[in-house]
């Protein structure tokens, strides 16, 4: 049951991918980019990971998908009567290649749920959930770690956003709000 | 080939989705799609940590009511920030997208190249 639902929702994210890659309408795309982000979120559901799921729906599918559409709004949307894009051959060849090397390292990852697996039977995995809630009264380790053991890091992604947003106002030449 | 499958289906498919995104970033001319493609690409790279994460039948890490076995949450914690650096270097791009645009009248990778050639 829980094997056909993510073969579901699997087949539909990397359909979408594919929708993606080969719509030629960028509306089109950014909309199945939408639908793909959504997808994913939910197969991060089913991996128990809740807020990676709020995250990816709120930002990958939200924010993503409205500074998108902010981005044709100020520029084109290259019309033309043909729904797909023509296959680019050479590029087509090189990321086959690529999935194909990669597909061969698949069998040596563990079992996908393995018990035993080097992340799961790991030193600082065991470490956060016997002690994240007695040292820091979270109950939710995830927010526990994020803002408090990797502080400094959220810190760090802080600075990054505030330095993206000031690098988007130089280049659309919008200092007067600096 | 077909057991894994059904063992390894989440790494297979962030795979496939590395092979899209770098696709689509090479072969689409259209600069927005470009960055579109950089998204897809990492997606996939999302799935693979949080999937490295999963534990058979383990619960959503939120300690204290009465669950034994959890998920990793150290994952978890990385993609987050990894997903807000990543719409923040999307935003970036999209800005340096539309400047291209302002200069040169199009989004299309081969019609900018002609351009710079006449310049």
């Amino acid at each position: 049951m829980q094997l056909l639902l993510y073969g579901v929702l699997l087949t539909f994210v990397v359909f979408a991918a594919l929708a993606v890659a080969f719509l030629r309408d960028i509306l089109s795309a950014i909309i199945a980019f939408a639908g793909f982000s959504f997808g994913v979120a939910i197969v991060y559901i089913l991996l128990r990971a809740p807020d990676v799921a709020l995250t990816e729906a709120a930002v990958g599918a939200g924010v993503t998908t409205v500074l998108f559409l902010l981005a044709i709004v100020r520029t084109v949307r290259p019309g033309g009567d043909r729904l797909f894009e023509r296959v680019a051959w050479g590029p087509a060849i090189i990321a086959t290649g690529l999935v194909g090397v990669l597909l061969t390292t698949v069998r040596s990852l563990p079992t996908i749920g393995d018990p035993n697996s080097p992340v799961a039977t790991s030193e600082i995995t065991r470490y956060y959930l016997e002690n994240a809630y007695p040292q820091t009264d979270v109950e939710n380790v995830v927010t526990a770690i994020l803002a408090a053991y990797r502080g400094f890091d959220t810190l760090g992604e802080a600075a990054v956003v505030l330095a993206a947003g000031l690098a988007v106002l130089v280049v659309l030449r919008k200092e007067v709000y600096v | 080939m077909i057991d894994l499958l059904t063992t390894h289906y989440n790494y297979i498919a962030s795979i496939l989705l590395f092979g899209i995104g770098l696709y689509v970033v090479m072969g689409s001319p259209n600069l927005v799609k470009k960055i579109i493609g950089m998204n897809i690409f990492q997606v996939g790279i999302f799935l693979f940590f949080v999937t490295t994460g999963y534990v058979d039948g383990g619960a959503p890490p939120v300690v204290g009511h009465g669950e034994e076995t959890f998920v990793s949450p150290l994952p978890h914690v990385l993609i987050l920030t990894a997903i807000v650096v990543g719409v923040s270097l999307t935003a970036v791009a999209l800005a340096l997208v539309i400047r291209i645009y302002d200069g040169y009248g199009s989004l299309d990778e081969d019609v900018i190249k002609e351009v710079q050639v006449d310049d």
